[in-house]
């Protein structure tokens, strides 16, 4: 589309955001997530074909529907303090009905069910903007209401997202579907710890988008779509299959690789209050998820030819410029060392 | 410490800068130079541990699994040079790679003081030994083991990262140097059974335990040599060693958590040495017989006593070294006929005499033959479980019957008879192989000379 026009709504989408972000009035919160909701939708749709309409339509109902609870909550909660001021919610309804929305626009279980569908609608980039920015406006807000929000909603909503996320990814052979399976799992993490620590939810946030930008960057790089085309970048660049490994293995959560950071401070964070059950099990079911991230790098760098043969090349265009993938893949694969630094987030 | 470590790393940026004909050379010759380093540090006063920083000690328990880590690496970079040979140099050179990142990771999980960086290392040997496992490996099945082997490792160590936290947030510290001195008694409860279980599965799934090994067989018989010997060697013992840390902090449980797992090792170690005699496949044989000896040190470290302690470091750096020359011989056999099957190459000691001599001093080391360190650590493990009850002698005698009945079937299927007919045309055995075996050897006998530097702590 024209340049000025694209340039206009990608910036109406960051307006959005920021309004929501550093508001401290409940109305501007909710046009903010509005104004964002809108002007994503042209982006959404930058090929005109059925596919991306269903996508879009499914994505504008859902978040609609999420800004109308979002906008009861905020009446009840006007109702019973008198005041528009986000601070913490004073009423246990508002708050569960608060929660619910913000569940439904992050795609939480059990509101997940749009994630999957809609991101394998959409061309790459746009997913990529879907499971990364998109995911900023609502994880602020439960990050200020987090001492007011019911312990065991948040905590089942967590679990369960944990285990959809590794179960529902398990039978994908897209790989915007299992991009937006991790990303369930990965938001449940970030709930699992909301009421204790919110930093570490800050800190799971920005490693798991560095980890999504790697990834997706380097599917458009190698504009891989399913788990087969993917498997056919040995040909294009071999130096891409070593990365994508890396990465997968980061966002698996194996040491020593960063991401086993938030996922080791989380636990340690539930653990010291007195919690030990819990991040047992949410350990556990993290494997389903590292279980169909290692078919995938066993599809792409694990098993490769020892020589040239007559396997199809995917065609070679001319080659995208990814600008900052270097900078990424460092920074999603080596922080580990550097956990001691956590501090400065206080 | 880091005149061991800071050699190790930079030995990944001197593959990468070498020259095609010098990486093997200049990769063997330094890393046999830093494992002259490292025996250093056997030189250990008595009862107490060499504390070099906040990070890094070693104590006479350490020190010769540290030794037995890096004089392994020059044997492993010498062993995979035949099968790598035809590889393009950047593959060569990503092998290299990882072997000498799965190193450094070892090198620093022996040498930890704090028991979560114990844990992070641990968990970080996984990633290098999967990626040769499942990379170079040379059948099919190979994906299924890498798959078995992440997945029983991980499922066994998540619940200890949780029992490591829980236990900092009781005392304070996972120093290990602090740890051994004010350590109190854990009361007796459900939730402190649960602990002591989630600390000891890691380990048990790596020694393996009798119930939990089928991940071994798989990984051995599908690693490309260097993984099998560095599995067999030394990513086994940290299971070991892990135990044998560990359970300075876990009693009195013990003393009623240990009997079944004893009752597994007890039993696991006859039924998977009966195995080894019906084995067709000669690494699978092997693997076997690596289950079954780390049995043995499965029931030594729980048993808890100074001679069940000092028989099995001994056992764990004797069936280390035994284990990957075993492991060498079965790949010579197997880089000349491209088979496994033990039948197929009969017969070899009429063509390669030396060889067959190499396979006499393994298979004699692997039964625990008098003076070698191998029958010093069984000896002491088979005294120490005796006295803690006598019924015992009768499983550790039967184990030893079939232990020595097994080595001797293998040397004999493979050296011994006529040779088969087709087997005339194998090349005959490299200066490189015998080195290998020679330095495989030659530790394992001097050792016996002077045993009391890998008996342990409770010396």
């Amino acid at each position: 589309m024209n340049p000025l026009i694209f340039t206009t709504i990608l910036m109406t989408v960051l307006l959005g955001t920021m309004i929501v972000m550093m508001s401290s009035h409940w109305l501007m919160i909710w046009i903010g997530f509005e104004m964002n909701l809108l002007a994503i939708i042209p982006i959404l749709m930058k090929k005109y074909n059925p596919r991306t309409m269903e996508a879009s339509t499914k994505y504008f109902l859902t978040q609609a529907t999420a800004s109308m609870l979002l906008m009861m909550a905020i009446i009840i909660n006007l109702m019973h303090s008198g005041q528009w001021t986000i601070t913490k919610v004073f009423n246990p309804t508002a708050s569960i009905i608060m929660t619910s929305a913000l569940a439904m626009k992050l795609g939480l279980t059990p509101f997940h069910f749009w994630v999957p569908e809609v991101t394998q609608g959409i061309s790459l980039t746009s997913g990529l903007i879907l499971l990364t920015w998109q995911k900023l406006a609502p994880m602020s807000i439960l990050y200020q209401i987090s001492p007011s929000i019911n312990l065991n909603i948040l905590l089942t909503m967590a679990v369960l997202s944990i285990l959809v996320g590794g179960w529902g990814g398990l039978n994908q052979t897209q790989l915007r579907k299992i991009m937006a399976y991790s990303s369930i799992a990965h938001m449940g993490w970030m709930t699992a710890v909301l009421a204790y620590n919110p930093t570490l939810t800050m800190l799971n946030m920005l490693i798991y988008i560095m980890m999504t930008l790697t990834m997706f960057m380097l599917f458009i790089h190698s504009s891989s779509t399913t788990t087969l085309s993917l498997s056919h970048t040995w040909n294009k660049t071999p130096l891409t299959t070593t990365l994508i490994l890396i990465t997968l293995l980061s966002m698996g959560g194996l040491p020593p690789l960063s991401g086993f950071m938030p996922k080791w401070m989380i636990i340690q964070e539930l653990t010291k209050n007195n919690s030990i059950i819990l991040p047992t099990l949410m350990a556990i079911m993290a494997l389903l998820n590292l279980y169909f991230y290692m078919r995938l790098t066993y599809s792409t760098s694990l098993t490769m030819f020892p020589s040239t043969n007559n396997m199809k090349m995917k065609w070679q265009f001319e080659t995208k410029r990814i600008t900052f993938l270097p900078p990424l893949i460092v920074m999603s694969s080596l922080l580990l060392p550097l956990t001691p630094m956590l501090s400065i987030l206080d | 410490m880091l005149k061991i470590i800071i050699p190790t790393i930079m030995l990944m940026p001197l593959t990468w800068l070498s020259k095609k004909n010098m990486i093997w050379i200049n990769t063997t010759t330094y890393s046999l130079l830093i494992s002259l380093i490292s025996l250093s540090l056997l030189n250990q006063p008595s009862n107490n541990s060499l504390n070099f920083s906040l990070m890094f000690f070693s104590d006479p328990l350490s020190a010769p699994l540290l030794v037995l880590t890096t004089w392994l690496l020059p044997l492993m970079l010498m062993a995979s040079q035949h099968h790598l040979s035809k590889e393009p140099l950047t593959r060569k050179k990503l092998y290299i790679t990882m072997l000498t990142m799965l190193q450094t990771f070892l090198i620093m999980t022996f040498t930890a003081t704090e028991l979560i960086s114990f844990y992070i290392l641990f968990e970080a040997t996984l990633v290098p030994t999967l990626i040769i496992i499942t990379r170079w490996g040379n059948q099919t099945e190979r994906l299924n083991a890498g798959l078995y082997f992440l997945f029983y490792t991980l499922m066994g160590s998540l619940p200890l990262l949780v029992a490591l936290i829980s236990i900092q947030n009781l005392t304070g510290s996972l120093n290990f140097l602090l740890i051994q001195y004010w350590n109190q008694a854990l009361p007796d409860s459900w939730s402190n059974i649960f602990l002591w279980l989630a600390c000891m599965m890691a380990f048990m799934v790596k020694m393996p335990l009798y119930g939990l090994h089928l991940w071994l067989p798989k990984a051995h018989v599908e690693a490309p040599i260097a993984g099998s010997m560095v599995l067999a060697a030394i990513l086994l013992k940290l299971g070991g060693y892990g135990m044998l840390r560990i359970t300075t902090m876990l009693n009195p449980q013990t003393s009623f958590m240990a009997y079944p797992f004893l009752m597994l090792s007890l039993w696991g170690m006859i039924m998977t040495s009966s195995i080894c005699l019906r084995q067709t496949d000669l690494k699978s044989l092997i693997a076997y017989s690596s289950v079954s000896h780390m049995a043995l040190v499965i029931v030594a470290v729980l048993i808890q006593t100074p001679w069940s302690y000092m028989g099995a470091t001994a056992l764990m750096i004797a069936h280390g070294l035994t284990s990957s020359m075993l492991f060498c011989l079965a790949n010579s056999n197997y880089e000349r006929t491209h088979s496994r099957t033990m039948i197929l190459a009969r017969g070899l000691q009429t063509l390669l005499p030396l060889m067959a001599a190499w396979w006499l001093l393994a298979s004699l080391t692997n039964l625990a033959l008098p003076p070698s360190i191998n029958l010093i650590g069984e000896l002491f493990v088979v005294m120490s479980s005796f006295s803690w009850s006598n019924i015992t002698i009768i499983l550790m005698g039967a184990n030893i019957t079939i232990t020595a009945l097994y080595s001797l079937y293998m040397l004999i299927t493979t050296q011994r008879g006529k040779y088969t007919h087709h087997i005339n045309s194998i090349k005959p055995s490299f200066t490189r192989e015998n080195a290998l075996m020679a330095l495989h050897m030659t530790p394992l006998l001097l050792l016996s000379l002077n045993p009391k530097i890998i008996l342990g702590f409770t010396y």
